[in-house]
């Protein structure tokens, strides 16, 4: 039997953090059909840019790609430091195309970023649409037109508020769920 | 959505040329990457990309702005985007000088590199539906512009119309001239592959290599002059149609080679070991006899019956006179539109040449004949003098009458030629020779014509 493991890096401490990974484990075992398993994550730090202050996803990537287990089919990852790629300022997580790993950070999630007053239930609904949004990628889905699908790219927070965290009937079809003989 | 769409990415540091592919994969694009803008050169010679990322500052002698410049050599039309993470106002005014389309400091915002991509392949987008619509207005290609009020017209257009949905081999013969790129065309137009390509080629216009190459494709360095990868016709025809034009004039080897496609739906580029599989509907066409090519030995016996899955024969337009008074005011209408001239109608005596002429050029040369006599005419009506060329060069033979004939033998022999040239059809036939059906079965019978 493989896995989806689903856990958080070592930064992750606050209650609020803690409820959200809670419900985006629940989210995506329900969507994806593959029994979900936590895991605790070591600490992604050794990724840190100190001229841009933040963590270089694909370095995280691959230490995460080390950690997993033998009995996982798919390995996301949540964490709370802010990630990015070279080129772009900043990414709300990363996941290898079809593949095994992904990571989604929590760092924009937060109105606190933003300089808004704090909401649960807003961090709530974002942090569970990025990790489906990462987890579709993990089964070979790539980005959808449609605004209300969670596969839309999102390159702000507003664009999470917008979509809903469920796919399109075309996205569901395509997802691409591992074969009976890989799952066990 | 965008899986057709391929982006080459090039940059000496690996974690920023994979991390960008990475993230531009994720919108379903094809991406490949270069790690110097020699890489990035010899990627672009084999292949073209819709955008290219390249970042400014590449050790090794060979900078973004020397590597956009010899990209642009190789694709003039090519979509680049300069990357830096050293904003001067110099470069970025060298870099737009010297044609990228873009330019971008790093760390960028998404959002940005996002809508540029999408606004750069919106153009490109445009651009390639531009030309299609270009295409379908200077030429029209639906079975209602085939003019015809001939029974055996009618006929050949209701089976292209039901044939032009399978997938199966058309042959399609025809003297030059009556149209056999239009009923393919048609048929492509109106079947379930009318989105995709139609790609027309003319087998009589090229020498044999050339041909293969053109159809095939070849590799880099397949021969001399071969400086970069090239797809062949059947590859741009990929869930589309082929017409090959004259088929009949294509070399021995070529026919093997064809029979070859027609069989396995695959082939190999000239020069190449990797198999292409193609989903193209082929359409042939020829003006020559091909049965009797086959007979002669002339023609491959396998890939004749290969490509006559479905047969369509276009009668010439002297067989369907009735066509030309039709033919010839829907020239004129368009063409002196077209060649911004006020003539709208043509004088008795005009259609009377017109009737009369034994049009061996077919429908291409009544439509040549009446731009001509629309340059030339002065009046609104055209006349016959306007058409005085066609008795110079074109006027039907005296018709010579053996010895000893009697005005039986002439009924009777004019009765067979006008029954073949119908095919068998009696009513059709009656009509020509100006006769009820009755009559006609009546003369049949006498003269022991056999049906």
């Amino acid at each position: 039997m493989k896995y989806f493991y689903v856990g958080a890096t070592a930064d992750l401490r606050t209650d609020t953090d803690r409820e959200a990974l809670t419900a985006l484990r629940g989210r995506v075992g329900e969507e994806f059909g593959l029994p979900v398993r936590a895991i605790e994550l070591p600490a992604i730090d050794f990724t840190f840019d100190a001229a841009r202050g933040q963590y270089a996803s694909s370095a995280a990537l691959d230490l995460l790609v080390r950690e997993t287990p033998p009995d996982a089919a798919k390995l996301l990852a949540v964490t709370t430091r802010d990630l990015f790629i070279p080129v772009l300022t900043f990414v709300f997580g990363q996941a290898q195309l079809n593949g095994r790993v992904g990571i989604v950070s929590l760092a924009r999630l937060r109105q606190e970023f933003y300089t808004l007053p704090p909401d649960g239930a807003v961090f709530l609904d974002r942090a569970v649409k990025e990790a489906l949004h990462e987890s579709g990628h993990l089964f070979g889905l790539i980005h959808c037109a449609d605004r209300g699908c969670a596969m839309s790219l999102s390159t702000g927070v507003r664009q999470i508020d917008i979509k809903q965290p469920a796919f399109c009937g075309p996205c569901q079809g395509r997802i691409r769920r591992p074969s009976r003989g890989e799952s066990q | 959505m965008n899986t057709h769409w391929q982006i080459l990415v090039v940059d000496d540091e690996e974690v920023m040329c994979e991390s960008l592919a990475a993230w531009l994969r994720e919108d379903g694009y094809h991406v490949d990457t270069a790690c110097s803008g020699r890489d990035a050169v010899e990627k672009a010679r084999a292949k073209d990309y819709a955008i290219y990322f390249v970042d400014l500052k590449m050790p090794g002698g060979m900078d973004g702005i020397e590597t956009m410049m010899q990209i642009r050599r190789l694709h003039p039309d090519a979509s680049i985007i300069i990357i830096t993470a050293y904003a001067t106002v110099d470069t970025a005014i060298t870099a737009i000088k010297e044609g990228a389309q873009e330019y971008i400091v790093k760390p960028c915002n998404p959002e940005e590199i996002s809508m540029l991509v999408s606004r750069i392949l919106k153009v490109k987008r445009l651009q390639r539906e531009n030309t299609i619509l270009r295409k379908k207005l200077s030429r029209q290609y639906s079975f209602h512009d085939v003019v015809s009020k001939n029974p055996r017209m009618h006929a050949v257009l209701e089976l292209a119309q039901e044939i032009s949905s399978l997938r199966s081999t058309v042959l399609i013969q025809g003297e030059s001239g009556t149209g056999k790129e239009m009923v393919a065309r048609a048929i492509h137009y109106s079947g379930d592959r009318a989105a995709n390509p139609f790609i027309a080629v003319s087998c009589a216009a090229l020498a044999e290599t050339l041909l293969e190459s053109e159809l095939f494709g070849h590799e880099k360095g397949a021969f001399t002059g071969a400086s970069a990868q090239k797809r062949g016709k059947f590859e741009l025809a990929d869930s589309g149609t082929i017409f090959l034009d004259e088929i009949g004039d294509i070399s021995p080897k070529l026919q093997c080679d064809l029979l070859r496609v027609l069989q396995e739906r695959s082939f190999y580029r000239v020069g190449g070991s990797e198999e292409v599989r193609v989903d193209a509907r082929v359409i042939a066409a020829t003006h020559v006899d091909l049965r009797q090519a086959v007979a002669e030995g002339k023609f491959r016996e396998d890939l004749f019956y290969r490509l006559n899955v479905i047969e369509i024969r276009i009668p010439p337009l002297r067989e369907r006179r009735e066509d030309v008074p039709l033919l010839a005011r829907h020239f004129l209408e368009r063409l002196s539109h077209e060649l911004g001239k006020d003539a709208g109608d043509f004088s008795d005596g005009a259609m009377k040449v017109l009737m009369d002429h034994n049009w061996p050029g077919n429908v291409r040369e009544l439509e040549n004949a009446v731009e001509r006599a629309i340059v030339t005419c002065h009046g609104r009506v055209l006349t016959e003098d306007d058409f005085g060329f066609l008795a110079q060069n074109g006027a039907r033979k005296p018709w010579s009458i053996p010895a000893g004939m009697t005005l039986q033998d002439m009924e009777k022999q004019m009765i067979v030629a006008t029954l073949e040239r119908t095919e068998g059809n009696i009513k059709e036939a009656a009509g020509v020779l100006g006769i009820d059906r009755s009559t006609m079965y009546e003369k049949i019978k006498r003269y022991e014509i056999p049906r």
